[in-house]
């Protein structure tokens, strides 16, 4: 009879004890969680209430950029802003499907932001301050380079080498604008897409073409008979591009890229989009822990419109 | 590159009248030569399947078929970087503008002057043969006058459509008339004075070479039809 007393007194305070801990541990209330994590730490921004009300995000990315945002052999939308739309979806609503793509082709971003036609617009969108004139961007969330493709055996291997030269690159790109400023005895040849600009150079219509270093490193990888110059220019950070003046907006997408950053959720959207054999040389052009980035600031010059 | 908050076509305009105007010639030029390699093809090949000349008039009915039952964005398409993925084919791009819009007028075209050349009342060409015309001398000297006079109305639509077709050559970046807008547009986000200004030339352009067909037919119109 005793010692089933102590028995008995000896397991209710074990019971005790534990759930005194695991409560502390928590929080100590045993209200909502919400309340519970409000406790622990700041409230991030609410998600703002057309988004909310339509219960899914419109969000425009590249439809034929890997590994940026491209179909994949099952006709879906895939790759890094891609995977950060489903993260977003995620964050919003719990569920990473949240979301429908539109293709923004480069010339197509800022219209289908100025139209309200999409929420976001997370497509290899260089931050420069003209276009900041015109809508928003969200912190820097890739830092991205312009480099050279070309021949295996093409007599280009700088940028100083461009004259005489037809280079092909996408309508109304940072790429056209900085060729036609300071590269005036180089010929130009835009197209609407990444797409035919790449077929133009495939069949010698152009020299090289001039593209967002991640943009071009799939296509140096597969091509056997083309590489990629050592020379980098225009390292301009990506943003996702938000319509002027929507202030909550941008305040969650800041907020959530920055969760993102501290839970190198970005390492991960890497390795799931980039070859092994690129992931460490990516890994220093993304959000990470202790890898940090910004637009140049306010001060400085327009890349595109300075000449090299 | 300057904000566009207002629509200013005078600006638009001032700041990139040589880029327009250097687009506008390439147009007129791939628009001739589209119109009168068109109107050559056409009369060729409606006389040959109006005749039913053996091999030449089921080869043109191929050729007519083909191409008027694809878009002609996909022809262009076709010529440009399809066959360019060879080198042998691989042909430059004012090749290509001009030879994807001639083929594409020439096959509409074919059907205008057939069906032109099959409205000649057969009694005029029996009388030509009966007359000792030989069958080709019958052609020129009775069925081509009529029958070319009854097709050209409907070939005007087939010339004002080369016209504007030539807008599509933007997809292969052959700097016209339009590619140049929308390039410009794509840099300095002015679109609607863009899209203007090449819709009022547009309508110059296509509007004239109408009215000067119409002069034409006009001018040769039979006297019983003044």
């Amino acid at each position: 009879m005793k010692r089933l007393l102590v028995v008995t007194f000896a397991f209710a305070l074990a019971v005790g004890v534990i759930t005194a801990a695991t409560t502390a541990a928590t929080g100590g209330k045993a209200e909502s969680a919400g309340r519970r994590a409000e406790a622990a730490k700041p409230k991030l921004p609410a998600l703002p209430a057309e988004v909310r009300n339509r219960k899914r995000w419109i969000i425009g990315v590249k439809c034929d950029v890997p590994p940026f945002g491209y179909i994949n052999v099952k006709g879906e939308n895939a790759g890094f802003d891609v995977e950060i739309a489903h993260w977003f979806a995620r964050y919003a609503f719990g569920k990473a499907n949240r979301v429908a793509f539109v293709c923004a082709p480069t010339p197509a971003r800022e219209p289908l932001l100025t139209t309200g036609r999409a929420d976001l617009v997370i497509s290899t969108f260089t931050y420069t301050r003209d276009r900041d004139t015109r809508i928003d961007f969200s912190r820097a969330y890739y830092k991205a380079t312009g480099r050279l493709l070309v021949k295996n055996n093409s007599s280009i291997s700088s940028i100083s080498d461009l004259a005489g030269k037809t280079i092909a690159t996408t309508s109304g790109s940072i790429y056209d604008r900085w060729v036609r400023k300071c590269f005036t005895n180089a010929t130009l040849s835009v197209f609407d897409n990444l797409t035919n600009a790449r077929l133009a150079f495939d069949q010698g219509r152009a020299d090289t073409l001039m593209w967002d270093d991640a943009g071009l490193v799939p296509l140096a990888a597969a091509d056997r008979n083309s590489k990629l110059t050592n020379d980098t220019f225009l390292a301009l950070p990506y943003g996702i591009g938000i319509k002027q003046g929507n202030v909550a907006m941008k305040r969650w997408v800041d907020s959530r890229l920055a969760l993102m950053k501290k839970r190198d959720t970005f390492m991960q959207i890497l390795r799931n989009n980039v070859p092994k054999r690129f992931v460490a040389g990516f890994s220093k052009n993304i959000l990470r822990p202790k890898n940090n980035f910004a637009y140049a600031p306010a001060g400085a010059p327009a890349a595109e419109t300075v000449c090299p | 590159m300057t904000l566009a908050l207002t629509y200013d076509l005078w600006g638009f305009l001032s700041e990139n009248w040589e880029a327009l105007l250097r687009g506008l010639g390439r147009t007129i030029e791939v628009s001739a030569i589209a119109v009168i390699g068109s109107f050559l093809i056409g009369l060729v090949l409606g006389a040959a399947r109006a005749h039913r000349v053996p091999v030449v008039s089921q080869l043109a009915t191929i050729y007519v078929e083909v191409i008027r039952n694809t878009p002609i964005l996909v022809q262009i398409f076709f010529l440009y970087f399809g066959l360019g993925q060879f080198e042998s084919t691989r042909f430059d791009v004012f090749t290509v503008a001009w030879l994807s819009i001639t083929i594409w007028g020439g096959a509409f075209n074919t059907e205008n002057f057939r069906a032109g050349f099959e409205a000649v009342p057969y009694r005029f060409r029996e009388a030509g043969l009966a007359l000792g015309f030989s069958r080709l001398a019958t052609f020129f000297n009775v069925t081509l006058p009529i029958g070319g006079r009854i097709a050209l109305p409907s070939s005007i639509n087939t010339y004002i459509a080369v016209v504007k077709n030539t807008a599509l050559l933007y997809v292969i970046a052959y700097e016209e008339l339009t590619t140049t807008a929308f390039q410009i547009q794509a840099l300095t986000l002015e679109t609607l004075e863009a899209f203007t200004l090449i819709g009022i030339v547009y309508l110059i352009l296509v509007w004239s070479l109408s009215a000067g067909i119409r002069v034409l037919e006009s001018h040769l119109a039979l006297p019983e039809a003044r």
